[in-house]
């Protein structure tokens, strides 16, 4: 470390990190837009120039990206030469840019945009005509391409280089003729194409299951986890009104994901916005399934327990440690066995970040006891107990409807999950909230705890599941009370 | 003009001299020979280069000495090293390294390994533009001579040094001229320079220490080893030492590329050299080094053609090719066309020239047409100060801020006249052509 100062305040910084990085780390704001903290420096934009004095050589305007921390280095990011350079650099910027924002998604998060509004230029001095580029080229399902827009900072270019290390995009023709395009016009391919609409500084990249779905600043941001892999890469997921899941981005985590994350987890958010969900409970009577109190379904459910010597519980790998450490705590006063639908590795792995294994919180779940059954092995189960309790999002999915079909007639089969399960077997259906809905925490395969973000309001009368739980405990005899059969 | 020794185009003038048998009988690789068996250590041609005060002759005058000993102890440092001649020539006014590859390419593979001999380099990469055809085919069959008889290659004449000469074409980009450039091309990549620092010297080629020198520059090296560094030192001006092949085109009577001392004047080598300005008419302004330097006016003639005096005149010496525009030429149409070059040539990479360079072209092609603006000649002048200087990562950007500035400081009557009349007085009607870039 070296002690620097920047603006006036004494810093320590990391020579082998770029002044900019120092700079961002204490709050000094300094644009950029070829810079990105994952990807290696390259120095081309020319917009984070700062004035830079080293020794006893007088200051220079430098770029603060490719320049290093030297002890006593002397930074002025706000002196007039830096405003200036920094403002003749954005003007180039700006020659052919579209300022097409009233459309743009971009608009709102665009690079280009707050530090043309933070400089406050408002006048053009271009009497030319703007580069006529193609508006709307897509780069295959994931990307669509506005050259117009494109500042050719390169960061996606250098993402495929860098991150998942198959080079894919490329800088075509010289100069202002510069294009982004891939090798004669093919398709992107790979599941980490999502990440250069996040890195585009600008609306050039962007989403097309995102293009023209809202403005981003009538989004509610969370922080939350996503569920896909064993990963549980961090996320920021975005909600459009208080309904539906619009868009799921990574979030900066260097202990898990960096900047990061795959399109799997990226656009993985139909189920949470599924339509069609249980709101409410369901439970059996003479005519099958009808609408009941969720206090009435729990009832139900306690009187199976109560009275049902060999019941399994067969929880989702979706659980959170806090509904897992509820559970297992009520399934004791009943002795009833409690076991994970191991869901088999799905071939997504990579060196990446995707670890092929569909369980969020595997580690979690076993680190409490709870073994993970494969679903095969589960249908067996099921065939020799008398009732079986279904708890957790996506349970039924991961089972197999048709596996619970095939369960005796005689046992009795409990669902705690978003949708109804309509079998001759079921004898109570409880709603319970999903990942966008709930709070809780995941642990992921390396031990870090993913904390979930309830996004969004769950449908009425869905509460979470840790809540059901609390009143099943509430509803319950008290284990001493079970006798023998508590363990 | 004083009479003067010549030495660097003496055997290009004789026909037949790039063979081998006729370049040997010439005298050719005496000096390679008095290296190899004198026993003359890297370091003593390095301090003999040092002593002949050589500067570079790429445009950016170098010493070439200091930069050779740039390079890392291979003591220190074991990694391989590489030579890279920068035989890229494409710089608007300049043809001087192409007649000395043409005519006399044994005298390039000759200094090329006294060069590599010098830097401890194991490997010489000869890039050469892609549209000199006939340079490299004469390079290379000279490379494959100099292979036969066993001067390139392992133990070069029973010494223990050896070294590899590899030809590359290029693929036609100015930009490649660019030493980082260059060097990126030679890996098989986009011609996009590279940050400096780190320096060549310590990071080049594939990240090896490198040296990357003008065929002109490494063609000296024979000469001074064979009559030593203080005979070179004692031809020119005191900061400026040596012959320079000066490549003069544009309205003169007599184009060409010619050899002189340093210390001769501008108008010595007009008048006496290439016949003076053509149809009699008189010199407007001129490039004393290339389409990057600063313009200087008729009245710069009188100027002493070496590094420090073109400098104090607020131009450069470049690479010694000298643009001459007579007094009937509209100076909006000149820089159209030189802007359109840069435009054409910058790699994209840093906005202000991505964005720049093409903006001085329109604007001067508007202004050209008839079609300029009031505020144009201003936005012109606040651009290429925008793009200048050391702003980029190369000096590409600063190569088109630096003939526009001194347009405009020298011609802003003459271009404010064509924006207030709506045309260009001095337009010639010329049959339309498209005016391209380097290639």
């Amino acid at each position: 470390m070296v002690k620097i100062t920047v603006n006036g305040q004494q810093i320590e910084a990391d020579p082998k990190k770029p002044l900019i990085h120092a700079c961002h780390s204490n709050d000094v704001d300094v644009p950029m837009y070829c810079y990105h903290p994952g990807l290696a420096p390259v120095g081309s934009c020319r917009i984070c120039q700062v004035d830079v004095k080293q020794g006893e050589a007088p200051s220079r305007v430098m770029v603060a990206c490719r320049t290093y921390p030297v002890e006593g280095m002397v930074v002025d990011t706000e002196s007039a030469r830096a405003h200036e350079t920094r403002r003749e650099c954005l003007e180039f910027l700006l020659k052919n840019h579209p300022l097409d924002c009233p459309i743009c998604d971009k608009a709102g998060e665009c690079d280009l945009q707050d530090f043309t509004y933070q400089e406050g230029q408002s006048a053009g001095r271009t009497h030319e005509e703007r580069r006529p580029l193609q508006k709307r080229k897509s780069l295959g399902d994931v990307i669509v391409l506005d050259e117009e827009r494109c500042i050719l900072c390169s960061r996606c270019v250098r993402f495929f280089e860098e991150i998942p290390k198959v080079a894919q995009l490329t800088v075509s023709d010289l100069g202002s003729r510069s294009v982004i395009s891939t090798f004669m016009d093919r398709p992107l391919q790979g599941k980490y194409q999502g990440n250069i609409a996040d890195l585009c500084p600008v609306g050039a990249l962007t989403l097309s299951k995102f293009r023209f779905q809202a403005r981003v600043w009538n989004l509610t941001k969370m922080a939350s986890t996503c569920g896909e892999c064993s990963r549980g890469c961090s996320t920021t997921v975005e909600v459009l009104r208080g309904s539906d899941v619009k868009r799921i981005r990574p979030r900066e985590n260097a202990a898990v994901n960096g900047w990061w994350m795959c399109d799997i987890g990226r656009f993985a958010f139909s189920h949470v916005n599924a339509p069609n969900r249980l709101e409410g409970s369901l439970v059996r009577e003479a005519q099958g399934l009808v609408i009941a109190r969720n206090e009435d379904a729990l009832c139900k459910v306690r009187d199976l327990l109560i009275t049902h010597r060999d019941s399994i519980f067969v929880v989702s790998p979706w659980l959170t440690i806090e509904e897992a450490q509820a559970l297992l705590d009520y399934s004791k006063r009943f002795g009833a066995h409690v076991m994970f639908v191991s869901v088999e590795a799905n071939g997504e792995a990579d060196k990446v970040l995707h670890t092929g294994d569909p369980c969020p919180n595997r580690r979690g779940l076993s680190e409490l006891g709870i073994p993970g059954v494969k679903a095969a092995e589960i249908a067996e189960r099921m065939m020799k107990a008398k009732l079986v309790v279904l708890v957790g999002e996506r349970v039924v999915e991961l089972v197999g409807a048709t596996a619970i079909a095939k369960v005796h007639q005689a046992t009795s089969v409990a669902v705690f999950d978003c949708h109804a399960l309509d079998l001759p077997q079921v004898e109570a259906c409880i709603g319970i909230a999903n990942s966008a809905e709930r709070t809780g925490t995941w642990v992921n395969v390396d031990g870090v705890h993913g904390p979930l973000a309830a996004v969004k309001p769950a449908p009425l009368n869905v509460r979470a599941l840790e809540r059901h739980l609390g009143d099943l405990v509430k509803l319950s005899p008290r284990s001493d009370a079970m006798g023998a059969r508590a363990r | 003009m004083k009479a003067f020794e010549t030495y660097l185009l003496d055997r290009a003038k004789k026909d037949g001299a790039h063979r081998l048998d006729e370049y040997k009988k010439l005298g050719g690789y005496k000096a390679l020979e008095k290296v190899l068996k004198t026993g003359l250590t890297p370091g003593a041609v390095i301090d003999e280069m040092k002593k002949s005060n050589l500067r570079g002759r790429g445009g950016a005058g170098f010493p070439t000495g200091m930069k050779w000993s740039f390079m890392p102890d291979p003591a220190k440092d074991p990694r391989p090293r590489y030579l890279a001649i920068n035989a890229d020539e494409s710089e608007p006014g300049t043809c001087k390294d192409r007649v000395l590859m043409e005519r006399d390419p044994h005298g390039l593979v000759e200094g090329s390994l006294i060069a590599a001999y010098a830097i401890r380099a194991q490997a010489v990469y000869i890039y050469v533009r892609g549209e000199y055809r006939k340079s490299h085919d004469r390079v290379r069959d000279a490379v494959l001579e100099a292979r036969a008889a066993k001067l390139v290659g392992k133990n070069i004449l029973g010494s223990d040094f050896s070294c590899e000469v590899f030809m590359h074409k290029g693929a036609g980009a100015y930009i490649c001229g660019e030493e980082t450039g260059l060097m990126e091309s030679l890996e098989g990549k986009r011609g996009h320079p590279r940050p400096k620092p780190p320096f060549p010297a310590m990071s080049g080629l594939w990240g090896k220490p490198t040296t990357v020198n003008n065929v002109e520059t490494v063609f000296n090296a024979p000469f001074i080893i064979e009559r030593g560094g203080a005979w070179l030192a004692g031809i020119g001006t005191k900061g400026s030492s040596g012959n320079f092949l000066c490549g003069i085109s544009g309205h003169v009577n007599k184009p060409g590329v010619y050899e002189l001392p340093f210390g001769v004047t501008a108008q010595e080598i007009v008048e006496e050299k290439a016949g003076g300005i053509w149809k009699g008419r008189g010199l407007k302004a001129w490039f004393p080094g290339g389409s990057s330097c600063a313009l200087l006016t008729g009245k710069d003639i009188d100027v002493v053609l070496d590094h420090d005096s073109l400098k104090a005149r607020g131009s450069s010496l470049g690479t010694a090719a000298m643009i001459m525009i007579d007094d009937q030429t509209s100076m909006a149409r000149v820089m159209e066309i030189i802007a359109r070059f840069y435009d054409h040539e910058s790699c994209g990479q840093c906005s202000q020239c991505r964005e720049g360079t093409q903006w001085l072209s329109q604007i001067f092609h508007r202004i050209a047409a008839g079609k300029g603006q009031p505020d144009d000649v201003d936005t012109l002048d606040a651009l290429a100060k925008g793009m200048a200087p050391g702003k980029t990562i190369c000096a590409l950007s600063d190569a088109a801020a630096i003939p526009t500035l001194s347009a405009i400081k020298l011609f802003r009557e003459e271009l404010m006249t064509c924006v207030r009349e709506k045309r260009d007085p001095l337009a010639v009607k010329q049959p339309e052509y498209a005016v391209v870039g380097a290639h």
